[in-house]
């Protein structure tokens, strides 16, 4: 198959999901980096960066999460989920609503500058930060990205 | 020359008895085919390390074929013309399709695509 074979890879039935997943991780635990950094360190600009970063991450959830529920009605035909599959499917849920909360609360500090961010999003972040480690691992387990196939 | 007949007789019966009670000639001693006459009835391909373990099966019409997960991943065999499909199969289930036509099943895992197989029923 050739990669660059357009038809071929927009119309894969399900191997959207497994690119699609690597922004919501890539893009949520630079904005946790920046913001313990911007924390730590009192600068607005990192502030920003990590808030811009954590939006687009709560954003990208959304297709990541669509492709996958295709994945499970296209390819497996809706089937029951058991074992693994389950598990990859509760965390992903529950990962991509913690990058929700956190998005949000960082949206409402961006549009009132004069309130503080508060300071439990720094426990929220790293719980996120754990969550979403779980689903990638659980995920990369059943694509066989640990594996020899 | 009565006891002479008699005994001719039943040797001549008993001749004609062993002759119609012994085995027939079976395929393999007349030459043809021995999967004509000795087709396996079941067949097993085994799911480990990402791959089917025979890439290509050849089987008889009427075999039965069953795929057994020994994959720490949960895997799938489907036909790609959908002539057979098994459910998530877990580490340790097992899969069982019986092939009533002749022709060419190839097969995927519909989690891992790049899992393929191929039947040849003949």
């Amino acid at each position: 198959m050739n990669p660059f074979d357009i038809k071929s890879v927009l119309l894969a039935k399900h191997a959207q999901h497994v690119v699609l997943i690597h922004f919501p991780i890539a893009l949520f635990i630079m904005g946790v980096a920046f913001d313990f950094v911007a924390q730590w360190t009192g600068k607005k600009s990192l502030a920003a960066a990590a808030r811009y970063n954590l939006l687009a991450a709560a954003v990208s959830t959304l297709p990541t999460l669509a492709t996958g529920l295709l994945a499970w009605r296209i390819a497996l035909e809706g089937e029951h989920l058991k074992g693994i599959l389950l598990m990859h499917l509760v965390f992903a849920w529950i990962s991509s609503a913690s990058l929700w909360v956190i998005g949000w609360v960082h949206y409402r500090a961006g549009q009132r500058p004069e309130v503080a961010l508060p300071s439990y999003r720094l426990s929220l972040e790293a719980v996120g930060v754990l969550l979403i480690t779980v689903t990638g691992h659980l995920g990369g387990f059943l694509s066989g990205v640990n594996g020899p196939g | 020359m009565k006891n002479s007949l008699l005994i001719f007789s039943i040797g001549i019966a008993a001749v004609a008895s062993s002759a119609l009670s012994a085995p027939k000639p079976n395929a393999l001693q007349t030459g043809a085919p021995a999967s004509a006459q000795q087709a396996p009835a079941a067949a097993e391909v085994k799911i480990d390390n990402f791959s089917f373990s025979l890439a290509t099966l050849t089987i008889a019409v009427g075999t039965t074929v069953t795929w057994t997960n020994n994959d720490d991943i949960p895997h799938t065999v489907v036909g790609t013309d959908k002539a057979f499909k098994s459910k998530v199969l877990d580490t340790g289930e097992k899969f069982s399709f019986t092939f009533t036509k002749a022709g060419e099943y190839p097969y995927f895992c519909s989690i891992h695509p790049k899992m393929t197989g191929k039947v040849v029923v003949q």
